[in-house]
């Protein structure tokens, strides 16, 4: 049996080292696409994860995300890059002075890909469903200003007014995430209290029916899901042409990460949608020397992973350990961290330190130089014989005034690179302070559960975020939202600080003077920055890959990053 | 080649236990920029000629792409005997990567040492532990026989087919979040001894029920020797089984360990282990461009194929014998 293993692992080295081999020498370059957009073609990208549910308000997974962009249509879209709002579905839209009331104007002679008319009513519908307790859509709560949802009526079937409820900061932004549902397809399901269920993983695609640039023609689980264009898509491009300009875009699925970079390699893949690893990037330098694929920076990532202690008045998880939550503590950490080292190390220089949560990423709401907290162990060590704790016996281990350890437990995500060595840089540097650190590897479930029910003393992980602007992202910044990562649900704010960010965010997402908006932003920023509830180190640079045959895209810092913009990518050459 | 193979081992069972001194640098030290960095190379020659083994300092040219030079300007002298290790260099000319540096820029060389230490003893704990345990309870079984024997083969069976890493997963999730080094350690050896016994005892009680009926034995009960003094008679009929149970046991465990750290249920990063260390390799990028990451695979690999060439002999004095092995420990059984 033994001798068994040893041959299929010596065969399965063999396997490997011969599939990165041929993966170096197949494939021919490729022109780009400098001829212009050609109309035609099948395009291949990848996927880590299965869709369960192709209805996008009922399912907040990045894959249910991915089919509504390139299946459904939005009434704008908020420009990744720049900013700027593009008419959709809705071709103008005028507000009153005091931004509450909006009028939209819908696109005319637009066809849902089944050849039903598109009109107000499935605007309507759409709100309907959003707000409707039995969907308990998870893009209700983005889709209210201060908690109160958007009131939404028909002038006729080609004008929508929509009123919100207070002044809201954002403003119209949110709709960008709101696909626009087909009435006459869902109205029953609504109905009927089957609306969850009516656009699972197991729909006939004839079942469905859309406003986006393709048509999701089959889903194989576990292979792939095939989309093809929609014939009465909407859009033309300036020359006139129809839009989308690829035939197909089939989305295999690729759970691991390896395989989706072989395949991309080995040009079975013309791109993915996940994240590219800072250490895979030498092998994609060379496939883009050899002409095979071309890499796109995409900016620097609004995602920052969070480094946080459990502040939790009376948690028992960090009982019997008070200089946990003290401030000082936090702070000599943040000065015993080299985030220079873990750009160097983690991201291989693909990265940008950060000191906060807002970063270069985040354009106009970030704030060069706030809240920097140099790398210095002098300065550390002294915070840390402040409050208390020296090293008592000698071990080269800290000791509280009780003689007990100064040693802490850090939850990280099993199976996530950056994560998992995040924490060991970490775990070596507070060594250098005598601060032992026990790194903790879970899977993703694991580590949320520790974090929900408050069993942890420090955790480092991150959620994702498709918003660069803070007031849609207020569960983190509100001391009861549940994204507040230290102390989360709070009933009444624990410390002044936080009551005082309390009331400066909602003040800002109650402003629409954008002005306004930033400088208290940057007051909150400040807060955050003088109390340090929590730790961030390093921002990363995406790079995103791309088949050298495709053209027309726009890498963008969001997921994802490639096809968000689908009806303008189009493909040079056949696939061989 | 047994020969040959007893040399690797033993070999193996020095540099583990002299990994202190041996290893140029703390396993644990990071060096920022040294991430993914080659092994360095001995040399003897210059330009000017021939010298004392010397090595270059590297210099990283571009981080991305973890292009590292040697900086030819200088040479670079090994200090033998010097600031508590066996060779070392001056700490100004960066660190001294025989094998090579990990993601993190750490030494793969002191942490394959160090790691050694864990690997290897976790196998030997585990591999004696089952033999002691098997030994016991299948020279009781042989020599008892009737109920008190098939309850024991009963058990055995048992055993055979649990599970045993969704076990290790349910253990785990008993134990509080954080368990240290040595308590790892010892929880393994302890697994791997209940997850191994019953081979071991099969095949004693095999041979103690068969000796058992032999003339010696028989001279034994008449003049009066008890249960426990009768056993004493009968089980040095099977210290070549066991001898060999131990060569054969001793690979199986040793990836078992691997298998065990690299989907993160052994032992964690700040406490090298084979296992752990190969976590570093699984990536591609690890084969296409950082190879000396496979170093782990390639030592337990080495190690792995000198107790097979050990137990050679062993695999035709019991060819009946059933082994446990690396599927059967950290597997499903099937």
């Amino acid at each position: 049996m033994t001798r068994s293993r040893l041959i299929r692992l010596v065969l399965a080295v063999a396997l490997a080292v011969v599939a990165i081999l041929v993966s170096r020498r197949v494939g021919t370059p490729q022109p780009d696409g400098e001829a212009g957009p050609r109309r035609g073609g099948r395009l291949v990208a990848s996927f880590r994860t299965e869709p369960t549910n192709f209805n996008r308000l009922v399912e907040a997974q990045p894959v249910a995300r991915l089919a509504a962009l390139l299946t459904q249509a939005t009434l704008l879209r908020v420009d990744p890059n720049s900013g700027a709002f593009e008419p959709r579905l809705a071709t103008a839209w005028t507000g009153t002075p005091d931004g509450l009331t909006w009028t939209f104007t819908l696109r005319p002679n637009v066809r849902f890909s089944d050849g039903t008319a598109f009109t107000a009513a499935d605007v309507l519908f759409t709100f309907q469903a959003l707000y409707d307790e039995r969907v308990g859509s998870p893009l209700a709560s983005e889709m209210r200003a201060n908690g109160q949802p958007l009131q939404v009526r028909a002038l006729d079937d080609h004008h929508v007014v929509l009123t919100f409820p207070v002044p809201f900061g954002p403003g119209l932004t949110i709709l960008d995430s709101l696909p626009i549902l087909p009435r006459h397809k869902l109205q029953a399901a609504l109905d009927a209290g089957t609306f969850r269920a009516a656009w699972s993983a197991g729909v006939n695609p004839a079942d469905m029916a859309g406003l986006g640039p393709f048509m999701l023609q089959e889903y194989v689980p576990a292979q792939h899901m095939r989309f093809v264009r929609n014939p009465n898509f909407w859009l033309t491009d300036a020359e006139g042409q129809a839009l989308p300009y690829l035939d197909e875009i089939e989305v295999a699925i690729v759970p691991e990460q390896n395989a989706e970079l072989l395949r991309l390699q080995a040009g079975e893949s013309d791109l993915t949608t996940g994240g590219t690893r800072a250490e895979d990037l030498a092998m994609l330098r060379d496939a883009e020397a050899a002409g095979r694929i071309r890499l796109m920076n995409a900016g620097t990532a609004i995602d920052v992973s969070t480094f946080w202690f459990n502040l939790t008045p009376g948690a028992k998880a960090v009982a019997g350990k008070p200089w946990l939550t003290d401030e000082s503590f936090r702070r000599a950490v943040s000065h015993a961290v080299n985030r220079q080292a873990i750009v160097d190390t983690v991201h291989l220089g693909a990265a940008t330190p950060v000191y906060g949560p807002i970063t270069p990423g985040h354009g106009q709401w970030f704030v060069p130089g706030m809240g920097e907290t140099p790398f210095d162990l002098g300065r550390a060590r002294t915070l840390l014989t402040s409050i208390g704790l020296e090293d008592r016996d000698g071990d080269g281990v800290l000791e509280d005034k009780a003689n007990r350890p100064v040693r802490f437990s850090l939850l990280t995500q099993r199976g996530n690179t950056e994560r998992e060595r995040t924490s060991a840089v970490v775990q070596e540097q507070l060594r250098q302070v005598g601060i032992a650190v026990d790194v903790v590897a879970l899977d993703g479930g694991g580590l949320v559960g520790r974090f929900t029910s408050g069993d942890y003393e420090a955790i480092y992980f991150g959620a994702q975020s498709n918003s660069a602007d803070p007031a849609n992202n207020l569960g983190f910044w509100l001391s009861n939202g549940g994204f507040h990562y230290w102390n989360p649900g709070q009933v009444t704010p624990a410390t002044e600080w936080e009551a005082r960010i309390d009331t400066l965010m909602q003040q800002q997402a109650a402003t629409m003077d954008r002005a306004e908006r930033i400088r208290l932003f940057t007051e909150v920023q400040q807060l955050v920055a003088d109390h340090v509830p929590a730790l961030w180190f390093a921002a990363a640079n995406i790079t995103v890959p791309v088949n050298a045959r495709v053209g027309g895209v726009t890498a963008a810092a969001i997921q994802p990053p490639v096809l968000w913009n689908a009806e303008r990518l189009y493909v040079t050459s056949e696939r061989r | 080649m047994r020969r040959l193979a007893a040399w690797v081992l033993g070999g193996c069972a020095v540099l583990a236990a002299a990994a202190p001194w041996i290893a140029p640098n703390d396993p644990v030290s990071l060096f920022a920029d040294r991430a993914f960095a080659p092994p360095m190379a001995w040399h003897l020659r210059d330009a000017e000629g021939w010298h004392a083994p010397f090595v270059y300092r590297q210099q990283l040219t571009d981080r991305i792409s973890r292009t590292y030079v040697e900086d030819r300007q200088q040479r670079v002298p090994l200090r033998w005997f010097s600031a508590g290790r066996v060779v070392a260099i001056d700490p100004g000319a960066g660190p001294l990567l025989w094998c090579g540096a990990d993601a993190l820029g750490r030494d793969l060389c002191a942490r394959l040492l160090h790691g050694a230490r864990l690997s290897l003893g976790v196998a030997l704990l585990g591999a004696c532990g089952a033999l002691l345990l098997g030994a016991i309870l299948g020279a009781a079984a042989g020599a008892a026989g009737g109920r008190f024997d098939t309850v024991v083969m009963t058990v055995a069976d048992f055993v055979l087919v649990l599970p045993i890493v969704y076990l290790v997963i349910v253990l785990r999730a008993t134990r509080p979040l954080v368990i240290d080094t040595a308590e790892v350690f010892v929880m393994m050896s302890i697994l791997f001894a209940i997850a191994a016994w019953p081979d071991v005892a099969r095949g004693v009680r095999a041979i103690v029920a068969t000796e058992r009926t032999r003339d010696y034995a028989e001279a034994a009960r008449a003049a009066g020797a008890g249960p426990v003094r009768l056993i004493g008679h009968l089980v040095p009929a099977a210290y070549g089984f066991l001898r060999v149970e131990l060569v054969l046991l001793m690979p199986a465990l040793l990836v078992a360990e691997s298998t065990l750290s690299f989907v993160g249920f052994g032992f964690d990063g700040a406490s090298p282990s084979w296992g752990g260390l190969l976590k570093d390799s699984e990536t591609l990028t690890a084969m296409y461009s950082a190879p000396w990451l496979l170093l782990p695979a390639v030592a337990l690999f080495v190690v792995v194929l000198a107790l097979q060439a050990l137990s050679g002999a062993g695999a035709t004095i019991s060819p009946g014998v059933r082994r446990a092995s690396a599927v059967d420990i950290a597997a499903p059984r099937r």
